[in-house]
């Protein structure tokens, strides 16, 4: 517990120190702020238009982050062979893995409980009522960017950078179009398409279900039980990348 | 499971590693064959080798890094991935890379705490090792901003936070200047001296003469030598040179010596022959009217013991299997 808290922390002083994570967390923390803005535009839709456009924004800025932290996370060590130093001390490459991804995931909370508040903050200024949904649509953002950083992170302990970056990209809009990938390829008279695009389905994460800011944006009630399956179909699938990565990296050589 | 009090530090048999290379990892280079090494405790042991060797693979393979092909290696008598093994070993790799965005202070921190100090114990601790290295006055500096010495430094200082038993250091004092390399050099003198065995790896022979009790001399993967610095210099016979004028190398050959060494420099050579054709050679020169300019032992160094084994090596190992 020692040694991964080290790691833990040790992940988010880097995160802290990195001029991206911090202009990136500056830029989205300023749009956030000129939401605001919007309202100029906009008659009577105060809520829709300020959650529709505070949520995306607090999306694409954390997705953003989290593929370029995790995509770099172990390509990095390995590259500049910092991993040597560390995996040599008495502690596992496992929890070596999982320290470095508790650090990525820290610094994602952080900025994210910190866009929320000035989200909220908003929401309070303009006297505009705070719905259970938006509370919904930020936390399981969480579970959606702790699978994407778990599949950055598998790719990472493989691949380059910039090979992780752009695969793991283009499984975020994949995993967005999940279900229309399984509803076109059904509509096919080819039965391999049809093969092909279940398979899809199924290998790929399903990320709508991770995503709750329509219902957010139209103040809709969620069900307990189905944001509770969401959140757990995320942390299962992210763990199972988890146990990739370790399975992949307990088996590397550095050379 | 506890360590062995009684096992050596470092235990090496057989140990070969062979290397998979390209994108279906078809291709095979046989870094390593059948390394057979033991260091004991208190002693500082040499690899000594050219670039390609297998001595940093060795290094590797004893750190857990890469798997060995064959054969087995042991750290006091544990395999060395194991925690407890670890715990008791100090390591600083080639051109080693500290997080940059950390301080040199907060660098031996995190070690400290990997390696499982806490508390006011690792401060102290932390304090006496930047003393040690002579980092305290760039302690607080971003690790970016050192140089090539100072990171050297820092590296060592953490894999000794911990007071291990055994150091291991891949090529240590490479590109440091003459100080960094005597400050280095004090460091592992002050470590033996505290009952650590150290194994470094190095292509500087100066490096293993004033540091190493033993040494193995690594060549294209293989062992070509291996004992104490003094019974491998001492094995050799004692050579003797002589500097001769107005007697041609055809002279020489007729009378029936075979020089382990010979050049004509205009009308003088020198011949490097055994202490008894030496005698007799000084005997028939005079005979034969010629002159003796010069005529004295040759010390047997590291280095013509490095070179010997450089020519005896003509193997395969260390290029492409087939």
């Amino acid at each position: 517990m020692h040694s991964f808290a080290a790691l833990a922390l040790n992940g988010f002083r880097e995160a802290r120190r990195n001029r991206v994570t911090l202009v990136v967390g500056m830029f989205a923390l300023a749009l956030l702020g000129c939401t605001t803005l919007v309202t100029d535009v906009t008659v009577h839709t105060f809520y829709r238009v300020l959650t529709d456009v505070g949520l995306g924004v607090m999306s694409v800025m954390l997705v953003l982050l989290a593929i370029f932290l995790s995509s770099g996370l172990l390509s990095r060590e390995i590259e500049r062979r910092t991993v040597f130093l560390i995996v040599s001390k008495p502690i596992s490459r496992s929890l070596f893995l999982v320290g470095r991804l508790a650090g990525n995931m820290l610094t994602l909370s952080v900025l994210l409980v910190g866009m929320g508040a000035v989200f909220f903050v908003e929401m309070l200024m303009f006297r505009i009522n705070i719905s259970s949904a938006q509370f919904v649509a930020i936390g399981v953002l969480w579970f959606e960017l702790f699978l994407l950083s778990a599949f950055g992170f598998v790719m990472s302990s493989f691949s380059s950078q910039i090979v992780s970056a752009v695969v793991t990209t283009g499984m975020y809009f994949a995993g967005h179009l999940a279900n229309d990938i399984y509803a076109i390829s059904s509509r096919s008279k080819s039965a391999i398409i049809q093969v092909v695009g279940k398979i899809t389905y199924y290998l790929l994460p399903n990320l709508s279900r991770l995503s709750y800011r329509p219902q957010a944006s139209y103040a809709l009630s969620v069900a307990p039980s189905e944001v509770l399956g969401s959140i757990a179909y995320g942390t299962t699938y992210a763990m199972a990348l988890v146990a990739l990565a370790i399975i992949l990296f307990n088996r590397r050589d550095f050379k | 499971m506890p360590i062995d009090p009684l096992a050596p530090p470092i235990e090496v048999r057989g140990l070969s590693k062979t290397y998979r290379l390209g994108f279906w990892m078809s291709r095979k280079v046989q870094a390593l064959k059948s390394l057979d090494l033991t260091v004991n405790a208190g002693e500082v042991c040499g690899l000594l080798g050219p670039n390609g060797a297998g001595k940093s693979t060795t290094i590797k393979v004893l750190m857990g890094l890469v798997k060995a092909s064959d054969g087995e290696a042991r750290l006091f008598g544990m395999a060395p991935r194991s925690k407890e093994s670890r715990r008791q070993v100090g390591f600083v790799p080639e051109n080693p890379a500290p997080y940059e965005y950390l301080t040199g202070k907060e660098f031996l921190d995190l070690a400290g705490r990997l390696a499982g100090l806490s508390g006011k114990s690792l401060d102290q601790r932390i304090g006496e090792v930047l003393q040690m290295v002579g980092m305290e006055r760039a302690a607080g500096l971003q690790i970016r901003r050192y140089s090539k010495g100072m990171i050297q430094r820092i590296a060592l200082g953490q894999a000794i936070i911990h007071k291990p038993r055994l150091l291991i250091l891949d090529e240590p004092t490479s590109g440091l200047d003459p100080i960094g390399r005597r400050q280095m050099r004090d460091l592992i003198l002050a470590e033996r001296e505290r009952g650590t065995a150290v194994l470094f790896c190095t292509h500087l022979i100066p490096d293993v003469e004033t540091l190493c009790d033993r040494v193995a001399v690594l060549v294209g993967g293989k062992q070509v030598r291996q004992g104490s610095v003094k019974d491998l210099l001492t094995s050799e016979a004692p050579l003797f040179e002589t500097v001769l004028e107005g007697v041609p190398l055809s002279q020489i050959h007729a009378w029936g010596y075979q020089p382990k060494y010979s050049k004509e420099i205009g009308d003088r050579l020198i011949l490097r022959t055994s202490d008894q054709e030496a005698q007799s050679l000084v005997r028939k020169v005079s005979d034969w009217s010629g002159k003796i300019i010069q005529l004295q032992p040759v010390r047997f160094s590291l280095e013509d013991l490095f070179l010997d084994a450089l020519t005896e090596v003509k193997d395969t190992v260390g290029t492409e299997i087939s």
